[in-house]
């Protein structure tokens, strides 16, 4: 895993894994109040992009489609469940196919997983509830 | 479950932090496959998002296709960024689409001039 930044600037964080014949790539920038991650299926290409954010009330989220995901919308229940675990702003980036529903599931905990470990999620994240 | 021992990231950045009038601006550039990303922020978002391409056509000057993805749609200078960005790299042989985002605290020329030029120093087109 590599891990790019300062304290007190922005902080990069990339990382692979492969496990049954997919290879998922991670990107985690973070910045002071929004977070942008990205999400590569065996391919370093771009795909969709997301924003999500909690919403008043606090245990409602609020997501968006903001390039690629018309008819498509892998990636924007990660982004918002992103939200719903971290209590965090999200801009997700993410080209898994459609249709994996396995694979979003498996690429989404390991991208949890990793920004708790990083420290970066709110300390009532699991006060949203789902 | 296991982590691989990749030669290097697919991904390639580079992260800078500079001073442009006063106010300390994060700039961020990513190489996917397919699209160019940059995030350049005085404020800890990403801000408004904006997205550039070059149009396929089939005379000899291209043209090029900015718009506002996400958030302030009133701000020319924002899109004025991104299209002299979209051309620089346009220029240099790439015809790979931008997607830009900006977190400024101010919208003057003097701040997206000092934003351009960082970007172009530190390219990886």
């Amino acid at each position: 895993m590599a891990h790019d930044g300062d304290d007190d600037g922005v902080q990069i964080t990339c990382f692979t894994d492969v496990s049954d014949d997919v290879t998922l790539h991670f990107q985690i920038i973070r910045l002071h109040k929004q977070i942008y991650a990205w999400i590569g299926c065996n391919s370093a290409k771009f795909g969709h992009l997301y924003a999500a954010a909690p919403t008043q009330p606090n245990n409602v989220v609020g997501v968006t489609s903001i390039l690629g995901g018309a008819s498509d919308n892998t990636g924007s229940s990660i982004a918002r469940r992103l939200v719903l675990k971290t209590g965090l702003n999200i801009i997700l980036a993410c080209n898994i196919p459609k249709n994996s529903p396995m694979l979003e599931a498996g690429a989404e905990k390991k991208l949890v997983q990793k920004l708790i470990s990083l420290g970066y999620t709110r300390p009532k994240s699991e006060g949203l509830s789902s | 479950m296991g982590s691989s021992v990749s030669p290097s990231f697919p991904v390639p950045h580079k992260k800078l932090s500079l001073d442009i009038k006063g106010n300390k601006t994060d700039v961020v550039i990513c190489s996917y496959d397919d699209h160019f990303l940059i995030i350049a922020t005085q404020i800890g978002t990403m801000g408004t998002i904006l997205h550039a391409r070059k149009e396929e056509g089939v005379t000899i000057q291209p043209t090029f296709n900015v718009s506002v993805i996400f958030g302030k749609r009133d701000e020319p200078m924002l899109v004025a960024c991104a299209r002299q960005l979209i051309e620089q790299i346009s220029s240099s042989g790439s015809s790979r689409p931008l997607v830009l985002s900006l977190g400024l605290k101010d919208h003057s020329a003097e701040t997206l001039k000092g934003i351009v030029s960082a970007v172009i120093e530190n390219r990886l087109w």
